[in-house]
């Protein structure tokens, strides 16, 4: 085996789990391959060094400044809700008022169901309505 | 008087307790500043993204059923921020430019130390090295938990880790025997 396999199979010695045959390949490597033992402690030393490069923060008060953020966003949101309504309030009321004269005209009688585009059926018209879908169904069998 | 879990702060937060949530901030701010500064350098722009992950963690609230842990949950959203952030300057060819990208990247003249080299080298590393290294070697997590934070195969782990543990062997060389 050349030197760069020793070394993969130390570097993955670090990471994961040899097998035994791995082991014991690497084992004798140590005593063979003179470069692997100044490599190992090389790749040893960045390690170690990289390891103490943790425990970070993002500076003073950074927490505040991410609760400032969202509030920030939240009022951005409710603003931007209101001036949508705001902004097409007399749209949305001349919709509804176009809406309500439009029933009235076609409606044949002035009620609150009329006006607001509910149908109003009368006691005569189901009969015959149902009386209708009888005579439908006898003449279909 | 045992400290209030996380769950808990996440169910008071969710309902608008933004007090609890400062408090979810503080518990994991140097878990999420560790990831980010470790790909991005130490800039404005990292703390820039700290901000972000915590946000989009704010707004994911209601969705986030807790099958991980929140600490596992906003290292995974400060991964994928950061390779974005990453691949962003890519593609606006700044990632070698330090000036403008703000990264604080030492030049081989002004080298003083091997901590100083080894910073240097690890900012060169490609995107997807570099998360990997983040995770493992800085962090602490295991292969199998780098594996699962970026979503790859443990055998992907290991070649990139051992790759990227290569690079930073080989750059370091070149400055000590140049």
């Amino acid at each position: 085996m050349r030197n760069e396999d020793h070394q993969e199979l130390f570097l993955r010695s670090l990471d994961s789990h040899l097998q035994e045959n791995e082991n014991i390949l690497l084992q004798n490597a140590y005593l063979t391959d003179t470069l692997l033992s100044k490599n190992s402690k090389e790749f040893i030393q960045i390690r170690e060094l990289l390891a103490h490069q943790k425990g970070q923060s993002f500076g003073p008060f950074f927490a505040e400044r991410v609760i400032n953020q969202i509030r920030v966003l939240q009022e951005e949101i409710e603003y931007q809700v209101f001036s949508f309504f705001k902004k097409y309030q007399l749209v949305v009321v001349g919709l509804v008022v176009a809406l309500l004269i439009s029933n009235i005209m076609l409606a044949d009688t002035l009620t609150i169901k009329s006006i607001i585009g509910l149908e109003e059926n009368s006691l005569t018209d189901t009969v015959t309505e149902n009386i209708q879908i009888d005579l439908y169904q006898n003449l279909t069998k | 008087m045992s400290p209030v879990s996380d769950d808990l702060l996440v169910k008071k937060s969710a309902e608008g307790d933004l007090g609890s949530f400062k408090e979810l901030v503080i518990r994991h701010e140097g878990k999420v500043a560790g990831v980010i500064k470790s790909m991005l350098g130490s800039t404005e722009e990292a703390g820039d993204i700290g901000q972000d992950v915590f946000i989009r963690f704010f707004e994911s609230l209601n969705k986030f059923r807790g099958e991980s842990a929140v600490g596992t949950y906003l290292v995974r959203i400060a991964i994928n921020l950061s390779l974005n952030e990453l691949k962003r300057r890519k593609r606006r060819f700044l990632f070698f430019s330090s000036e403008e990208a703000g990264t604080k990247v030492a030049t081989q003249e002004n080298h003083v130390d091997l901590k100083e080299m080894l910073e240097y080298e690890f900012n060169q590393l490609e995107p997807d090295f570099k998360a990997v290294a983040t995770l493992r070697l800085i962090e602490g997590y295991s292969t199998e938990e780098t594996a699962d934070l970026l979503q790859i195969p443990l055998g992907t782990v290991l070649s990139r880790l051992s790759r990227a543990q290569k690079k930073l062997r080989n750059g370091l060389q070149k400055h000590l025997n140049p």
